[in-house]
């Protein structure tokens, strides 16, 4: 108990930073909403205009894009890159900040076993997504209630927002993961863009290809893409049974290696 | 009761770091020095008994359990690296405070002793601190649960002689309030001080392992002398003297031994100039256990 309030106070400033940027991101957008609804048709055309490939990348579905859960599916994929690069930063520096800031020393002498040590920093990365997740779902809903021009399926909207937090725990723990294997990680905020991004401009292009159904399940930025919570109101099992499935098989893995681990001294 | 037990603990890593069928044990309210010149094996041989590092083969455990299997054995240990490092943006007060919270009993009484006898300011932030201070923040989060076993890692290094002053007063303390200390250092002479029994270790093997008494005997001495006129090599033929180097009028030498027989024989030569002081590690290696280990 005494590593995770620790941990969550070193937490807090990133936490509040994070938050503001997700915020931020959906406030500009949504700031736009109103005067596309009022430009409906010509919105429409444009967007016509664009190949297929390109809105298949970006998730436009013509139909639906002037709703807000349409409008929102799309720039909801910034937002999810925004979150899940947070997410990647979080699981990639937890475990290792001990070694980064040669802290390891003071804290693998204490009576705790190296397990509890990472489930105590699991659950305080954990807690912290969860914290950017609510405010960032709260602050949403006002601005949403604001820019509306009519009534929208609040349901649909929460779905789609919730995978925000499903793509969070598949890099949180990927960065756990990763992290575990490196006797001492000095940079992570690079690592973490590269692979994000990395990921999102594949999945993006995936998205576009032609056996974008086999290839979905290499990216984790399309199991879940709104444009079919739309059309389904709700998620395909199989794509959430995979996330929980990688989720708990990079947390044992990450628990067996940092047990396992040598620390070295610092010098 | 043994309070470590090492049992042909072998751990390697890189070319020539690591130790070889180390094996060692310390009783309950011994202060024990391990003693050795730097990368000798000592941080590896303390790692692998803290449960930092896992050994390849062979046994290390405290009270009877290793730290690895039973980490909460570690309630017991107060431990001090040879270099300190803290979350840099808390006060010294949290950081003591957060140390505290990993041990079952209240422990503020004894961070304010400790921190007034190390002179420690707790309102400070660690960033702030000096390399002098963060080790006394070391110190006193080492202490401040007191510990039945106290493990030292070349404890001394950034403290002021002042500050070693008070902080070996500590350690005697502790060892009269019954607790057990593991002491190591490349310091012949600060172990000296301190220790009851001493192991050495050199190239990850230990060398032997003795008695402070016994080795109290045994001095050791790098003499110099420079005389008024030349001098025969002859004159030098004491038991417990080597590295005899003859120069002109300059004698150099080391000498281990009752120290009354080279002042009884340096009183009949006509001097100059004498130099007495504390050979260094290597020297007393290279020049007694070398031949006789």
């Amino acid at each position: 108990m005494n590593i995770y309030l620790h941990e969550l106070r070193s937490l807090r400033k990133s936490v509040l930073i994070w938050t503001l940027v997700l915020i931020g991101l959906a406030a500009l957008y949504l700031s736009i909403y109103p005067s596309i609804v009022h430009d409906a048709d010509g919105y429409r055309k444009l967007l016509a205009t664009y190949p297929p490939a390109v809105r298949a990348a970006l998730g436009i579905n013509l139909n639906t894009i002037l709703s807000i859960n349409g409008y929102y599916g799309m720039i909801f994929s910034f937002v999810t890159l925004c979150g899940t690069i947070q997410a990647m930063n979080l699981g990639l520096s937890v475990l290792s900040r001990e070694s980064r800031e040669r802290t390891a020393d003071f804290l693998l002498v204490k009576p705790v076993a190296r397990r509890s040590i990472v489930s105590a920093k699991w659950l305080a990365g954990l807690t912290a997504l969860l914290v950017t997740d609510l405010v960032y779902y709260g602050v949403l809903l006002l601005l949403v209630d604001w820019v509306k021009k009519s009534n929208y399926d609040g349901e649909i909207f929460l779905l789609i927002n919730l995978t925000l937090l499903f793509l969070q725990m598949i890099f949180f723990a990927l960065g756990l993961l990763i992290s575990v294997f490196f006797n001492k990680l000095k940079s992570v905020l690079p690592l973490s863009l590269g692979t994000v991004i990395g990921w999102y401009m594949i999945g993006a292009l995936l998205a576009s290809g032609k056996e974008s159904d086999t290839v979905r399940y290499f990216s984790p930025f399309n199991f879940f893409p709104p444009s079919e919570i739309i059309q389904h109101a709700g998620y395909q099992g199989h794509y959430l049974t995979l996330t929980l499935c990688f989720v708990v098989l990079a947390l044992a893995i990450s628990y067996l290696v940092y047990s396992k681990k040598d620390i070295h001294s610092v010098s | 009761m043994n309070v470590i037990e090492i049992h042909h603990l072998t751990k390697n890593y890189g070319k020539s770091r690591g130790i070889t069928d180390v094996s060692l044990s310390v009783a309950e309210g011994e202060i024990f020095g391990f003693i050795g010149p730097n990368g000798s094996g000592k941080s590896t041989t303390i790692r692998t008994l803290l449960g930092l590092i896992h050994p390849a083969s062979g046994t290390a455990a405290i009270f009877g359990k290793s730290c690895f299997e039973h980490p909460e054995i570690r309630q017991q240990l107060g431990y001090l690296p040879s270099e300190v490092f803290y979350y840099e943006n808390m006060r010294v007060l949290d950081l003591l405070n957060y140390s505290a919270s990993f041990y079952k009993k209240d422990c503020s009484k004894r961070i304010r002793e400790l921190a007034a006898v190390m002179n420690l300011d707790l309102t400070k932030k660690i960033s702030d601190l000096s390399y002098g201070n963060k080790k006394k923040v070391g110190i006193v989060q080492g202490l401040l649960h007191e510990p039945k076993l106290i493990i030292l890692d070349e404890p001394t290094g950034g403290l002021d002689p002042l500050m070693q002053q008070k902080f070996f007063e500590l350690i005697r303390e502790e060892k009269r309030k019954g607790a057990t200390v593991f002491f190591s250092s490349h310091i012949l002479s600060e172990v000296q001080k301190l220790c009851d029994r001493v192991a050495f270790i050199k190239e990850g093997r230990i060398l032997r392992q003795e008695k402070m008494s016994d080795l109290q005997e045994n001095t050791y001495k790098r003499i110099s002398i420079e005389l008024n006129q030349e001098t025969r090599p002859e004159i030098f033929q004491l038991e417990g003297i080597s590295d005899l180097q003859i120069k002109n009028k300059m004698v150099k030498f080391i000498f281990k031994g009752n120290i009354n027989q080279v002042t009884a024989m340096i009183a009949e030569l006509d001097l100059r100039n004498l130099t007495i002081g504390e050979p260094d590690l290597e020297e007393i290696f290279l020049h007694y256990y070398e031949k006789e280990g």
